[in-house]
């Protein structure tokens, strides 16, 4: 019997690395599904040698068929009906960061390839601290200068992250790979699916202020194939456009692809029950999402995987 | 009982972690200790609230006829350095007073401040037709030059040099116009269509003059001038619109066919009605009334009026019955025309690169391109374009948050993109500042930016 299979997002909590997460949902799910009931042990009709009853015989063996339980299903002998489960990780997060981390089991191992082929944005909850520069661009690191922050208005945060938004938007049409030239790519263009569907440096697609209040601020940032560390260089960037300076003091994924915060499971529902609901809830946004971006490709996998993610999801 | 006097060791004052001396224990930095190093690291002011955005000027395109004001494209100041044909990507141009107006003639540029000093006007490029003014040749006091490639200050004849401004310039093929606040226009180059509103002189010498004509003449104060290729355009306070130069095509629009040369208003469908702005860059004409509607004349052969007519030349201003909403600005180019309605979108009719992808050429109606293209989305539902600009075989779009996005034929780099391919549909061209105007030319483009902090 397979244990459960398909993708579901965890909240990765800050301070703690990706890896732990994962290893921490693979030692509770081992748990429960190992403390689970077993199936009763095969029986079997075994001849025992047991005394004869008196009178007759009087201390000579006797042959008695018997129903024992094969020795071979007992649970000191077989040990623990899982030893691992293989759960893949989707887009990681680092240390500091926080937010929607998917998760995938058993053969939903094979849709992690799958999302990630799709090239979806990522959205994130960047806040920001006016007034410092540390050496890796957080409120954590060493201090390299402290400059004046008072000359700051909104409107000038905004001016800035509005040329922000343009010359990304500009990387994204020059790293799509498509002729300027044709039809197709002004169809294309206009409808705002353009995107790099290979590898390219980080790009943002939109960046916006959600809170403005001195020293501090918060963005929102919509983008894709980046890092946490490069999101904390922007916040960097954005304080010597201003003419001052800024270090990242939080970085929040507040959406993976189809994934949003309220898919994802707080540490308090990393059990299988919570896991196995949000894998049914999840699957058909995930499906029409993979046949939507990669179904003019090759069909099939993708149906294969659709039979057996059922099978697993329900058992 | 008091015993022996102890001496109390005070605190000395918060020394940085690494500077423990001999004394201190050894160890990380405790928290208390980076807390105090922080507080006590000194601030550093690179600027204050009192300090005012920068006003900037980019230029791009082809660089050899001196039209960037760049000396050092064209006369590399070092041996080994190679003369730069184009400049494909915006350019820094060093400006000694803040620039209000520029405008991109055939191959030349001009460049205006609306100060009270003595210098208000500054050319470049090309000045075979004196369209710059006289600029005496440093080499032979008695000669001038023929291509100026440094933005060179123009003498105006003003009555009060210390009090008039200078509102706009405007550059057409081989001429100039300069507008004036309280002394009316002065034109100056080639006049032998009489687009310099004086009359024609039969084999009159151009190159090297030094005459620059006054014209006052006008029911009201001129609060716009717009030159077409051979041909002036002026819109007076009052609504009124005149217009002197070549007529071959009917762009003077004063129901013949010939040369003008003193500036006459226009009449036909713009007669009593109030134009807030006319636009011209090559043969064809098209002016904007307060109630936004269009009126075009001039040259039709690339379905510019077809709308309203079928013949190829028209004399007379004719109005043009779109109904796309109301209309703000109007931008001619040489084959292809566009408007800008109250809402923020783009109309373009005509024949060439129009903006809409490869497959539409030439149209007689107006059709509007997708705001999408210029970065709106549900994410930015507030972006609308501001302005629109023409020049011979590209257009150029300013958004309210201070984009510029060109399309067009992109004739020796002037598009500013970067690349050197025809772009089909609206394209954002990377300006490190917020782009206030653009003026574009044939081969080059002007911008007036303002940076960011």
């Amino acid at each position: 019997m397979a244990g459960p299979a398909g993708l579901f997002a965890v909240y990765k909590p800050a301070g703690v690395a990706w890896c732990r997460v994962r290893e921490a949902v693979e030692t509770r799910l081992l748990r429960e599904l190992n403390a689970a009931p077993r199936r009763a042990p095969r029986q079997q009709i075994r001849f025992l040698p047991t005394p004869a009853p008196a009178p007759s015989g009087g201390g000579a063996l006797e042959l008695v068929p018997t129903r024992v339980p094969v020795l071979a299903d007992h649970p000191l002998v077989q040990g623990p009906r899982f030893r691992r489960l293989k759960i893949g990780a989707g887009h990681r997060l680092d240390v500091k960061a926080s937010g929607v981390f998917v998760l995938g089991i058993g053969h939903g191992n094979k849709l992690l390839t799958d999302l990630y082929n799709c090239h979806l944005t990522k959205v994130y909850t960047v806040g920001g601290l006016f007034g410092k520069a540390t050496d890796d661009f957080s409120d954590t690191g060493k201090l390299i200068e402290k400059t004046t922050f008072d000359h700051i208005t909104r409107e000038k945060l905004e001016r800035i992250l509005a040329v922000i938004q343009g010359t990304n938007h500009k990387a994204l049409l020059m790293y799509s790979n498509i002729d300027m030239k044709t039809q197709e790519a002004y169809e294309l263009a206009v409808k705002g699916l353009i995107r790099p569907m290979d590898k390219s440096p980080p790009i943002i697609t939109a960046i916006r202020c959600l809170q403005f209040a001195l020293p501090e601020f918060q963005l929102e940032i919509h983008c894709l194939h980046e890092t946490q560390q490069y999101l904390r260089k922007v916040v960097h960037e954005i304080g010597l456009e201003l003419k001052s300076s800024a270090v990242c003091t939080q970085v929040r994924r507040t959406r993976d692809g189809v994934f949003t915060l309220d898919d994802a499971l707080p540490r308090t529902q990393w059990d299988l029950r919570s896991i196995q609901d949000a894998i049914r809830n999840c699957r058909l946004k995930v499906e029409t999402e993979i046949e939507k971006t990669l179904g003019h490709r090759d069909n099939s996998p993708v149906h294969q995987l659709d039979v057996q993610t059922a099978h697993g999801a329900d058992s | 009982m008091a015993g022996a006097l102890r001496a109390i060791r005070t605190a000395g004052p918060a020394r940085p972690f690494h500077c423990r001396g001999l004394g201190g224990a050894a160890g990380p930095p405790s928290t208390r200790q980076l807390r105090e190093a922080e507080e006590a690291a000194p601030v550093f002011q690179y600027t204050g609230k009192a300090a005012r955005r920068k006003d900037r000027v980019f230029v791009w395109g082809f660089s050899y006829s001196g039209a960037l004001g760049v000396p050092s494209f064209v006369k590399p100041d070092a041996g080994w350095k190679k003369p730069r044909r184009i400049q494909p990507t915006p350019y820094r141009l060093e400006t000694e007073e803040k620039i209000s107006s520029a405008a991109c003639g055939y191959g030349f540029t001009l460049l205006a401040s609306n100060t009270t000093d003595i210098t208000k006007v500054w050319g470049t490029g090309l000045n075979k037709d004196s369209q710059l003014g006289f600029q005496r040749s440093r080499r032979d006091q008695t000669k001038g030059y023929e291509y100026v490639l440094e933005p060179s200050p123009i003498p105006l004849p003003l009555e009060k040099p210390q009090q008039t401004r200078v509102l706009q310039v405007s550059c057409g093929r081989a001429h100039s116009l300069i507008l004036t606040d309280s002394e009316g226009v002065f034109t100056m180059g080639n006049n032998s269509y009489g687009q310099c509103g004086r009359k024609v002189i039969e084999d009159e010498i151009y190159s090297e003059s030094y005459l620059i004509h006054q014209l006052k003449e006008f029911d009201s104060r001129v609060v716009q001038v717009a030159c077409g290729q051979d041909h002036s355009l002026f819109r007076t306070k009052k609504g009124s619109v005149y217009a002197c130069g070549w007529g071959a095509d009917g762009q003077t629009g004063l129901g013949h066919y010939n040369i003008t040369s003193v500036p006459t208003k226009l009449r036909g469908d713009i007669a009593g009605v109030n134009i807030i702005q006319v636009s011209s860059y090559g043969d064809c004409c098209l002016a904007v009334s307060d109630e936004g509607d269009v009126f075009g004349w001039g040259n039709s052969e690339y379905l510019q009026l077809a709308s309203v007519t079928e013949t190829t030349q028209v004399n007379v201003p004719r109005h043009l019955p779109f109904k796309i909403g109301k209309i703000k600005e109007a931008a001619c180019g040489g084959t292809g025309n566009a408007v800008l309605t109250e809402e923020g979108n783009i109309f373009v009719w005509g024949y060439g690169i129009l903006g809409k992808g490869p497959n539409l050429i030439e149209t007689a109606v107006p059709e509007m391109i997708p705001p999408s293209l210029f970065g709106w989305s549900d994410f930015n539902s507030d972006i609308c374009v501001a302005h629109i600009r023409c020049g011979l075989g590209q257009f150029a779009a300013l958004t309210n948050r201070g984009e510029l996005f060109v399309w067009g034929k992109n004739l020796r780099g002037c598009l500013g993109t970067g690349r050197m391919e025809d772009q089909y549909f609206p394209w954002r061209v990377t300006v490190p500042g917020e782009v206030v105007d653009v003026a574009c030319g044939v081969d080059h483009m002007v911008s007036l930016v303002k940076s960011f902090t």
